[in-house]
């Protein structure tokens, strides 16, 4: 099961990280998004993996789950949920404003050669 | 000490004030600075009356006031024979300099920015004689660079003016770093930096392995300052100053900075075969390239500047020598050297004046014009040749006799003298073409004036050094005796040795020497026009001047072409190193400690739910990556992979984190959809394969890293300190869902924290937003134009429908978020979601006309809500953010919990609706905005 | 239970609220206002700074729960020392933004301006991990907004790459902070000095990469070699006084490693201590010389200055690398003058550019004379204090690290790092010099002179004079600038009182 979490972290930290390098400014959210999910996953499992324990209070209950990533997770939504609206907008104004979607608002043409 | 004389700090200090009140006085007066700097060097002379007796009964003064203890740096001062002969040559040039340029300067010239300059440079200058602490020493010594800078540009609209001053800079100050390096390194071998303790440390010094780089650290600054090979170029360009400037910085004082510490450290650092060697071959290299050169300078500044430079070589000769003696004739020399110079310079800054050239090949016989200038320069020149009966004749005969005394040493020792007389030729061969081609030799060439005699302020200081140049060579006992004999003394730290100053030693070997150098000199001279003519084929192209801009130069494409590499504006570029730095430094904490990268926790066995929602991420992702051409699919894999994402959390018991997940998913999606509409459809044509593959490589090593790291936290057991949130939850924080009191509670302050990030994202679009201008095309990908209805009825009637309806299940799941999952935040995305339903299914101006509230206020009154609940437990004397809680039983609902907690939850939510509500529908706006195409081009704002 | 901990965090956040509620009673209100809550911030600042000087740690517990459950604030001398310069700097830097009107240029930059302050002083106060996250986040969404503030297609460029650069800053500083807690289980920076110390010796591997990735983190914002590739476009293209302000940007990650490593990985920590040390002195020298290049290939004024704050933080990374009490000392000191001078020399080269019309600051155009009055003097002054010529405070700063790096063993490589990029620095700014300020001919026909001496520009070079006032400031009161920092650093350095002070902290009323 953690190997399996792991993995999916991995994964989903290559896809992010992959994306980010790509040279179209939509593109490098949608892997910023991914990375965000990456390291919420991240951060749960930091925890230690538990299944059916969430950690409410419930005399019931024999374990619990460790709250306070998970406290640390919601932050870290919320505050990657206002990045990401806010670097999208700001791609949006790129474009007003350097023509194109081109992270250096480069044209597509000469992209290539000069690109890194 | 103190009390009995001045204080010697008013020595340096008044020159800088008389300089600020010099320069601010030029606006009222003309003639006001020149009065102003006058004044400020004779108060200093003055000063210095008291405190001479000491000084030449041999006592040396040092005051010191404590300044950076931490370090050493101590404002302190220090007045001996040494530094009192340099500073009366400082103070008596320098009043004769002024008095020279007060009819120097023209018209257009501004008064007050000279003296300004000239009074910070001559306080600087005072400061390197006068400093005990080298440290102190070293900052006056960059002053000292810094005001010949501006002094040497004084004339800005010359190029040639600029040139010289920044390369006097650059070399002068790059020798003043060395000497610091010199000196901090000394510091650390002495542990002190004062003088007394630095001088008494010789042994300790040359016996410290850290004694060569010292040296040789401190040499270069000596070697740039005074401008010795290969050093020396600085000094001819910087003849672009005014003639004033020249003669003072020039000819006596700046480029005799490097010799005075020279002398200064001599018994530190002296007495070694490095110095030895070093110091004396340098010296002779000087001595002979400038007396060389000197006799083939058109230009009469040219000639006396690498006149200097062969002096000056001259004097470093004799301290590399390294005997007592040998100082003698070098401090003996330093005086001569100073009156005779700055005379001659002034004599030329009068030729110039009034003839209007520096070019010997035109100036020819000024005697009939200028007579007693001519008698002036004579003598002077006579002086630098070393002809008896001047002073000149006194110091040199000294020198020679010191270059005997040296080659008795070794074998082709022998060198020295042959070369001393060697130079001593060519110096009598240039003093003697600077007295005949000028003042004799025919009549003058075209001159742009026709000359005459200077006015009398600028001739006087010439009959002054001029009559001093005589004196002291006849008499020389009586007058430059007790100050040389102070000056020798402080310069050994010991009683100086016997030495006689008389003229006449009966005949001897440098008697010869000296015969032998003015016939020769003589002859050179005859012979002069073929050396020209030799010179100019062979040796006219080499100046060092070349080879320093190259050098620049290439330093300059070498600075331009890296930065450009490195610095290339790319935000791949910089991502990929800030990645790669990620991965190297997660691989080298890894490495460097030589632990096991897992631990041995035994794992949780697979659960099917988990393994298909786990699973299906990763496919989710990889398909968004392979998939991210087509920007519409790929954003729905990505939705897809939110949704696995909470599904994984509700798994892993995270009920919280899966719905907050679910309801940020979808705003992202709809946020992203709603950019998507302003975006190209299709992605850029695909990066080259090979970019793509090391992107891969990129990504794939961190994603490994990633992993790995995961792997190695989970395979550990955990040290946790959550125990006490679950103990403490309910007596303390009166909820029962842990994770949301941790949220209200425990760690509120990073709740705030995150609804300002909120906030501030809210408000930043809206203010991007505001000024967006976007041409976007008002087709979709086949050309058809986008429906121009807005809003359906169906979706109308539904989403007024389900208004209320959204509202009070936010208003629930708000309501248990203290005790079961959910909570300020998600809720106020759902309330968020209403509303956004409502301007999806009624069109803004309907919604904007019901919904009369202006999200900022939203946003204020939630921040008021959350900074308030933390406000009203610090009026009652507790912490901010306390929070406190009581039962209540409400009629309906019973017993029911209510927390202050709920006060904060509270401001989340208005705080999070004001946000989301914001962004969304300002994106909308602009949407609709933009329905109406504009003619504006994309980028043209 | 001391309240006037807090404070400093609480007036910015306030502050910002009022600015939002009076946004309709327009600009001229809210620069009144915004100036009144800074100068409100610098008096607390300073009161601050004065209850700080009995050298007892203080520690707020927020909430009333203990550390390390619930956050704590921790203010020593060097928090109050940080939070006194941001305050001076932001009256500055707002007080020229409202003299020059570009607080008009866009919406809400009074409210990004106090929210900015509330995200910095957090970030200085905070006593935990996660904490210090948020709160860099806080700074950082605000540092958005106003990095953007106005427009322009480069500002545009360089923002896109500002924000997208430290979003992975972040999520990088989550992977970090999430090992850190994976690891010994905690975030608050004392227990987690604790808990590092006595780890297992099998979790040192997993310990140093999530440090170093945290040092990665912090050098990200410090801007240490090679992740200092946005700050140069950044600072040069963004507004004036935001890019004056920010010159306390770059010293919050250099605060952020000084205070966690220097804490966490202290001696204490037995074979884990100091790992981020050889990174640092060896980061900040390649920094030094980096920046040194492209002081040397700038091809604008603006430019210019932010690789002189380049090599500014670089020579503060040097002093935090060399890691002795004295080159921490030194450090701090160098840190107030840079901070001020880097500054003040923003909105200098802001009014040059200005004042010269069309060729702007750039060194390719023709050149054309600023006019206005006290530029040369100013100017000049600005070179020498940062490029560290004597007299002023840039050269004793230097002086006083490299002294102190006389006893490290690396002497021989920081010694020459530092000698030669202050001459390559010393070149670079002699050739601006000349080109800005020495007349081409003699003739001064003065094509462009624009509003040379009206009257904002007149008072806007107050705000430069009275930064600029501080190089000689320092230099003359440099025997009490070291006493105070040395006084700091031991403070600093004394670890376990540190964790003593955080974990024992008495809660009102015996807590719940």
């Amino acid at each position: 099961m953690e190997i399996l979490v792991a993995i999916s972290v991995g994964v989903m930290t290559s896809c992010g990280v992959f994306l980010v390098l790509r040279s179209s400014t939509f593109t490098v959210v949608v892997g910023l998004t991914l990375l965000s999910y990456a390291v919420n996953v991240f951060l749960l499992s930091m925890g230690r993996l538990k299944v059916g324990a969430p950690a409410i209070i419930d005399p019931a209950a024999e374990q619990y789950a460790d709250p306070l990533p998970q406290a640390l997770v919601l932050t870290a939504i919320v505050i990657a949920f206002g990045m990401t609206a806010f670097v999208i907008v700001l791609a949006l104004k790129a474009r007003g404003e350097l023509g194109n979607d081109h992270v250096d608002g480069r044209d597509f043409t000469r992209n290539k050669e000069e690109g890194s | 000490m103190i009390e009995s004389n001045f204080a010697l700090p008013l020595a340096v200090l008044l020159p800088l004030v008389g300089g600020l009140i010099a320069a601010l006085s030029a606006r009222y007066k003309r003639s006001a600075p020149v009065w102003c700097a006058m004044l400020a060097t004779l108060a200093v002379l003055v000063l210095l009356i008291p405190a001479m007796p000491k000084v030449f009964a041999g006592e040396t003064l040092i005051q010191s006031w404590v300044w950076i203890p931490n370090i050493g740096l101590d404002f302190a001062f220090r007045l001996d024979g040494l530094s009192l002969l340099f500073t009366l040559m400082i103070l008596v040039i320098g009043l004769l300099v002024i008095l020279y340029t007060r009819v120097y300067l023209s018209e257009n010239d501004s008064p007050g920015r000279f003296f300004g300059c000239f009074l910070l440079f001559m306080s600087s200058m005072l400061g390197v004689v006068l400093s005990e602490n080298l440290l102190l020493l070293v900052v006056f010594w960059e002053m000292t660079s810094l005001s010949s800078f501006l002094l040497i540009s004084f004339w800005q609209y010359r190029e040639d003016a600029r040139q010289g001053a920044r390369m006097a800079l650059a070399i002068t100050a790059m020798g003043g770093l060395a000497l610091l390096g010199g000196v901090l390194l000394t510091g650390e071998m002495v542990g002190s930096y004062n003088l007394t303790e630095v001088l008494a440390a010789g042994d300790v010094i040359r016996a410290h392995p850290w004694y060569v780089p010292t040296l040789i650290l401190i040499l270069l600054g000596v070697f740039t300052k005074s401008a010795q090979f290969p050093f020396h170029f600085w000094l001819p360009h910087a003849m672009a100053a005014p003639t004033p400037v020249s003669a003072y910085l020039h000819s006596a004082t700046m480029v005799k900075a490097g010799i005075f510490l020279l002398a200064r450290l001599f018994p530190a650092f002296s007495g070694s075969h490095e110095w030895l060697w070093i110091v004396s071959t340098i010296g002779m290299l000087t001595l002979l390239l400038g007396a060389f050169t000197a006799l083939f300078k058109h230009d009469l500044k040219g000639l006396l500047a690498y006149s200097t430079i062969s002096h000056l070589g001259l004097i470093t000769l004799l301290f590399g020598l390294g005997t007592q003696l040998a100082a003698v004739a070098a401090i003996f020399h330093i005086i001569n050297h100073a009156t005779f110079k700055a005379s001659l310079f002034m004599v030329v800054g009068i030729i110039d004046h009034e003839s209007g050239t520096r070019d010997m090949r035109k100036l020819n016989g000024l005697l009939k014009h200028m007579p007693h200038v001519a008698v002036l320069a004579i003598i002077a020149a006579a002086a630098m040749a070393g002809v008896p009966l001047l002073n000149g004749f006194l110091s040199k005969e000294m020198f020679f006799d010191q270059a005997i005394v040296a080659s008795r040493g070794s074998a082709w020792a022998l060198a020295i003298p042959v070369l001393a007389t060697l130079g001593a030729i060519f110096s009598v061969a240039y003093s003697l073409r600077f007295v005949h081609d000028v003042f004799f030799n025919g009549e003058p060439v075209n001159l742009p004036r026709t000359p005459h005699e200077p006015p009398t302020s600028m001739r006087i200081p010439v009959d002054f050094l001029v009559i001093i140049c005589l004196v002291v060579g006849i008499l020389p006992a009586l007058t430059v005796g007790p100050i040389l004999a102070v000056a020798v003394e402080a310069t050994l730290q010991g009683s100086p040795p016997p030495y006689s100053l008389a003229i006449w030693h009966g005949f001897n070997v440098p008697l010869l020497m000296s015969a032998l150098a003015l016939l020769g000199g003589f002859l050179v001279y005859c012979v002069r026009r073929h050396l020209f003519a030799w010179h100019e084929k062979f040796l006219e192209k080499i100046d060092a001047r070349f080879v320093y801009n190259s050098a620049i130069e290439s330093l300059q494409r070498l600075a331009t072409a890296l930065t450009r590499w490195f610095d290339r504006g790319s935000l791949q570029h910089m991502l990929g190193w800030t990645l790669g730095v990620a991965a190297l430094l997660g691989f080298a904490g890894f490495y460097s400690a030589k632990a096991p990268l897992f631990g041995n926790r035994e794992l949780m066995k697979y659960d099917p739910v988990a393994l298909i929602a786990f699973g299906g991420l990763i496919l989710a992702s990889i398909s968004t990556v392979v998939l991210h051409r087509k920007r519409m699919i790929s954003l729905i894999m990505l939705g897809v992979v939110g949704l696995l994402v909470s599904l994984g959390f509700a798994k892993l018991s995270a009920p919280d984190l899966a719905l907050t997940q679910l309801s940020v998913e979808i705003v992202t999606v709809v946020l992203l959809m709603l950019t998507l509409f302003f975006l190209p459809q299709y992605s850029p044509p695909p990066s080259s394969s090979w970019r793509i593959g090391r992107d891969a490589v990129w990504a794939i090593g961190l994603g490994c890293g990633a992993a790995i790291l995961t792997l190695a936290v989970l395979t550990r057991d955990l040290l946790p300190i959550s125990d006490y949130f679950l103990k403490n939850s309910v007596p303390g924080g009166g909820g029962k869902n842990v994770v949301n009191v941790i949220l209200v509670d425990f760690r509120g302050y990073d709740t705030l924290g995150e609804i300002v990030v909120l906030a501030l994202a809210g408000l930043g679009i809206y203010a991007m937003l505001r000024d967006v201008r976007l041409n976007v095309s008002m087709t979709d990908l086949e050309g058809r134009p986008w429906s121009r209805e807005f809003q359906s009825p169906i979706l109308q009637n539904v989403s007024q429908l389900l208004f209320p309806l959204i509202f009070l299940i936010a208003a629930f799941i708000f309501l248990r978020g203290h005790n079961l999952p959910g909570g300020g935040f998600i809720a106020g995305l759902i309330a968020s979601l209403a509303i956004v339903l409502q301007y999806l299914g009624n069109g803004v101006e309907w919604t904007d006309a019901r919904l009369r509230i202006d999200m900022h206020h939203l946003i204020a009154g939630g921040l008021f809500f959350a900074i308030g609940t933390g406000l009203v437990a610090m009026a009652l004397g507790y912490p901010f953010l306390t929070s406190a809680f009581t039962y209540l039983n409400w009629p309906i609902v019973g017993k029911f919990e209510i927390a202050s907690a709920m006060m904060f939850d509270l401001g989340v939510f208005l705080v999070v609706i004001g946000s989301t509500v914001m962004i969304l529908v300002q994106l909308g706006k602009l949407n609709l905005l933009q329905a109406v195409p504009s003619k504006r081009p994309g980028g043209d704002n | 239970m001391t309240h006037w901990i807090i404070l400093p965090v609480l007036m910015p956040l306030v502050g910002g609220l009022l600015q939002l509620l009076t946004q309709r009673c327009g600009l001229p209100a809210q620069r009144v206002l915004g100036l009144v809550l800074t100068g409100g911030l610098v008096a607390l600042s300073i009161w601050v700074l004065v209850m700080g000087q009995s050298g007892v740690t203080q520690v707020y517990n927020l909430g009333n729960w203990p550390a390390p459950f619930g956050i704590v604030l921790v203010l020593d001398r060097l928090a109050a020392m940080m939070l006194l310069l941001t305050s001076v700097l932001a009256m500055a830097t707002l007080s020229y933004a409202s003299i020059m009107r570009v607080d008009g240029q866009g919406p809400h930059f009074h409210v990004l301006f106090q929210l900015q302050l509330f995200g910095l002083n957090g970030a200085f106060l905070t006593g935990d991990v996660f904490n210090l996250f948020v709160f860099f986040e806080v700074l950082l969404l605000a540092s958005y907004g106003l990095v953007l503030h106005g427009s322009g297609a480069a500002r545009t460029r360089a923002g896109l790459h500002y924000v997208v650069i430290n979003l992975i800053g972040s999520t990088l500083f989550l992977f970090a902070v999430g090992a850190l807690y994976g690891a010994v289980g905690t975030l608050n920076i004392a227990d987690m000095a604790v808990k590092v110390a006595e780890a297992p010796a099998e979790r040192s591997g997993l310990i140093t990469a999530a440090g170093l990735l945290l040092l990665m983190v912090f050098g990200l914002k410090a801007a240490m070699f090679p992740l200092y590739l946005w700050l140069p476009r950044a600072y040069a293209n963004t507004s004036a006084p935001v890019a004056a302000l920010f010159a306390i940007m770059t010293k919050v990650g250099l605060y952020a490693i000084v205070r966690v490593h220097g804490t966490v990985f202290a001696q204490g920590a037995g074979e884990l201590a100091g790992l981020h040390i050889p990174w640092v002195l060896g980061g900040g020298l390649v920094t030094l010389l980096m920046a040194a290049l492209g002081v040397l290939a700038a091809r604008g004024l603006r430019e210019q200055v932010a690789y002189l704050a380049l090599a500014s933080v670089a020579t503060l990374l040097v002093a935090i690398g060399l890691n002795r009490p004295d080159s921490l000392a030194a450090g701090l000191y160098y840190l107030i003058h840079s901070t001020l001078l880097t500054a003040a020399f923003f909105l200098l080269a802001d009014l040059i550019a200005q004042n010269r019309g069309t060729a702007s600051d750039q060194f390719a155009t023709p050149a054309l004379l600023p006019t206005g009055k006290g530029f040369g003097i100013a100017f000049f002054f600005a070179v020498v204090a940062l490029t560290g010529i004597p007299p002023l405070s840039g050269f004793v700063g230097k002086i006083m690290i490299l002294d102190a790096a006389m006893a490290h063993p690396w002497r021989w490589i920081v010694l020459p790092g530092v000698l030669v990029s202050s001459f390559l620095i010393l070149i670079a700014m002699a050739r601006s010099t000349s080109f800005l300020f020495f007349r081409p001919q003699q003739a001064e026909n003065q094509t462009e002179d624009v509003q040379a001496d009206d009257l904002p520009h007149k008072s806007a070079m107050w705000c430069v004079a009275t930064l600029l006032v501080a190089a000689p400031l320092l230099v003359v009161l440099a025997g009490d600038m070291m006493a105070f920092t040395t006084e700091t650093v031991t403070q600093l350095q004394a670890v376990p009182a540190y964790i003593e002070a955080v974990l024992r902290n008495p809660l009102t009323g015996g807590g719940k």
